[in-house]
């Protein structure tokens, strides 16, 4: 239990002393070096771990970022100097005396910048924050918390891994989005900084001096995926925004070079050519071969887009952390705490359903931008494998059964479903052109009613598929069809209770039930539609009289006493008797 | 209504708590606020209406389209506010902040006390006129993680927000927030 991170609280006894040392241990430096850098070293290892003091005395004085720094980021400029050239490039005169004065004048601002900015950018690390000093003309002085720190991640591009180099982010509660960031540091400076930032969170959250865990120990190994494993779990997705990308990208070449490089690549009177021609013979042949293009595209995609994300990935467990590691060219690595995990997320789609696979994620407060809030655990893995690994990082008891919402949800749907089908052809009706295809003498949009019933059986399987539980230790939710959702929300980490029932709801007598938790926004949320309004509300209070319970409980564990706050004199209420005189 | 009918299970906490209305002032404010609504839908009818008056092909007799949206544009500054009132109950409990509110979407809210991130009482230039504060209560939800009380009266919305505050400083666990 983190006893001493409230500054109101008490400093324990082990504590005091060396918050009090550290200041002067980092004030030491600037007047003589060599000596600061010792007397650092003295203090802390006076007061804790001898392990870190190596750590500590490399990081507490004020760094600069590594010098390849410079070169990767003269590089990352080169594209707009190419822009600012393009006219002379494609047509080199005279005329174009312009943009080689621009790029001159580019070059005379952007380089110094450059250099400047990497001058004036500094990083120390001392027992109780980071501080982080950057800016040219505007100085800015941000110091980071140590105890606010939710994540410290490393991450290593294609480039940065070929020099050695990494960048460093460090993420806080509260804000949403990264706080601090470190681009370039050398890779073992890295794994220094987040080796110190985690020895002191230990100290200051436990008290105890940091186990001397050397970097890169591997603490007990929770998941691992081998390459077969990730060829595997990319062939079981497709990823359609990705044939989005390529066809749009398409839009913008010029017609006649896609012709030029598909005459280069069908040789005239060859297979592919036979079978292109016998496709273009016939509009459904057409519509079919452009579905099964797009459909090899996206699972070639899936594939490629998993095994450059997920190669090698490992998850271990490190005293009350999970680190998890992984990338093909981007290699990223985190550190997800355990107590700040909010809820547990098993996804699966139908196909990975059929062969029992899903995976794993978790909500977390530092919001990722890549992964919306949600850290995938575990990419990839069996059901029960799954279960057990969830249950590591969070102890949970999945009920048997779930219970289900109200039938009438089936009917709701339909009526909106076939509601936004009817405006989408009946649009489609009107617009159709009369000279077009037209079947059985009527348009071809009217053919798409034939889908009404597809909707009902879509209807059920999605009322099928919705259920959920109220236990003492959390609420659990799953629902979905193409993208099957559990959601596992500890009662600890509730959040904010919702009913909510829209016009449509309140004819039929239904409400949705929402109990969030902290995090990022996300596409779906652990949401309860269309309960029975009764039981709804009274599954609301019930949840919130289990969180209530709850922070009673531990209240009065931690202080010996109910809480205070609420006795009659000192509870929060509104000053009624105040207000109306 | 829903809320009378769950709100006992809610206030045994408190057994003399009730739901609370806003200050009634509150629906001149959105009166206001919609009458600005609707006068920048109706400009834009006129002026089509009145370019529109002298050519052969209208396909609407004049003032057909700014006369329906002056008409239901009043309908709705005279209706809307009321309805969203009657809508409206929030009440501060001794460990939550319960309200329910929503003409068209009825929402009912539990926020307890310790997920509050913090608390802001703020103004606009109409809400100042009639002395009116809205309490803005920060959390870090994942979806709607700011929950707004409207109309109260400033002195009152400032005094929630200090109980809230009192609270939340309070706390006896030591732990984060989060």
């Amino acid at each position: 239990m983190p006893a001493s991170s409230s500054p109101a609280s008490d400093p324990d006894a082990s504590a005091g002393p060396e918050n009090a040392d550290a200041p002067d241990a980092t004030d030491a430096p600037p007047d003589a070096e060599s000596a600061g850098t010792e007397a650092s070293g003295t203090a802390v290892d006076s007061a804790s771990a001898p392990a870190s003091s190596v750590t500590l005395g490399a990081v507490q004085e004020p760094q600069r970022l590594h010098p390849l720094t410079l070169v990767l980021r003269v590089g990352a400029s080169l594209p707009a100097l190419v822009v600012i050239l393009l006219p002379t490039l494609q047509n080199p005169s005279s005329e174009n005396l312009v943009s080689v004065i621009l790029s001159v004048v580019y070059g005379l601002v952007a380089l110094p910048a450059i250099v400047l900015q990497y001058l004036r950018f500094s990083y120390r690390i001392t027992p109780k924050q980071i501080v982080i000093q950057k800016g040219v003309i505007r100085r800015q002085n941000r110091s980071i918390p140590v105890e606010r720190i939710q994540n410290i991640q490393t991450q290593q591009n294609l480039v940065a891994r070929l020099l050695g180099l990494a960048k460093v982010t460090v993420e806080t509660a509260g804000s949403s989005a990264t706080e601090g960031s470190l681009e370039y540091v050398s890779l073992s400076d890295a794994h220094e900084i987040r080796q110190a930032v985690r020895s002191f969170q230990h100290r200051t959250t436990e008290g105890a001096p940091a186990d001397a865990d050397t970097d890169d120990a591997p603490g007990e190994s929770l998941f691992a995926m081998d390459l077969p494993r990730v060829l595997l779990s990319g062939a079981f997705r497709f990823s359609l925004l990705y044939i989005a990308l390529i066809f749009s990208a398409v839009q913008l070449i010029d017609p006649a070079v896609i012709g030029n490089v598909v005459q280069r690549a069908v040789h005239p009177g060859g297979r592919l050519d036979q079978i292109a021609e016998a496709m273009g013979a016939h509009p459904v042949l057409t519509l079919l071969g452009t579905l099964l293009i797009a459909g090899v595209l996206g699972w070639i995609s899936g594939i490629a887009i998993h095994l450059a994300r997920y190669y090698s990935f490992s998850l271990w467990l490190d005293g009350d952390k999970l680190r998890k590691r992984h990338g093909l060219f981007t290699v990223t690595e985190g550190t997800i705490p355990l107590g700040k995990v909010q809820a547990l997320i098993l996804r699966t789609n139908p196909l990975m359903r059929v062969f029992g696979w899903y995976e794993l994620e978790v909500q977390t407060i530092g919001m990722d931008v890549n992964e919306q809030g949600h850290r995938v655990i575990a990419p990839f893995a069996q059901y029960e494998d799954i279960l057990a690994l969830a249950q590591q990082v969070r102890s949970f008891d999945l009920p048997e059964t779930f219970g289900s919402v109200s039938r009438l949800t089936i009917r709701r749907r339909f009526f909106r479903y076939t509601l936004a089908l009817s405006a989408l052809l009946g649009s489609g009706v009107y617009a159709w052109p009369a000279d077009w295809w037209h079947l059985g003498g009527v348009a071809l949009p009217w053919w798409g009613f034939g889908l009404v019933p597809f909707i009902l059986v879509w209807a059920v399987l999605q009322y099928r598929n919705h259920g959920y539980a109220v236990r003492d230790d959390g609420l659990y939710i799953r629902r979905g069809v193409i993208s099957h959702y559990l959601w596992i929300l500890p009662t600890e980490k509730f959040h904010v209770f919702h009913t909510t029932a829209t016009l449509f709801q309140r004819r039929l007598n239904l409400k949705t039930l929402f109990v969030d938790t902290a995090g990022a926004a996300t596409f779906a949320y652990p949401e309860v539609i269309d309960l029975p309004a009764v039981e709804a509300d009274a599954q609301m209070d019930r949840l919130y009289r289990r969180f209530q319970t709850l922070y009673r409980t531990r209240i009065e564990e931690a202080s010996g006493a109910p809480d205070t706050r609420l006795g009659i004199e000192d509870r929060p209420r509104l000053p009624v008797s105040k207000n109306e005189a | 209504m829903d809320a009378s009918s769950s709100a006992p299970a809610l206030s045994a906490v408190v057994p003399d708590d009730t739901v609370r209305s806003l200050d009634g002032a509150i629906q001149s404010v959105w009166r206001i606020k919609l009458a600005g609504l609707t006068l920048a839908a109706f400009l834009p009818a006129l002026f089509y209406d009145l370019t529109h008056l002298f050519s052969p092909d209208a396909w609407l007799p004049f003032g057909v389209l700014s006369g329906t949206v002056l008409g239901l544009g009043l309908l709705y500054v005279l209706v809307w506010p009321r309805l969203r009132y009657r809508a409206w109950g929030f009440a501060l409990r001794p460990e939550e902040l319960y309200m329910a509110h929503g003409v068209l979407n009825y929402v009912r809210t539990v926020v307890p006390l310790r997920r509050i991130q913090h608390v802001d009482v703020s103004q606009d230039l109409i809400e100042r006129e009639y002395a009116l504060g809205r309490l803005v209560v920060h959390t870090a939800g994942s979806r709607s993680s700011d929950v707004v009380i409207p109309g109260l009266p400033l002195g009152e919305a400032e005094r929630i927000r200090d109980e809230i505050k009192r609270f939340i400083l309070e706390d006896p666990l030591t732990e984060d927030p989060v």
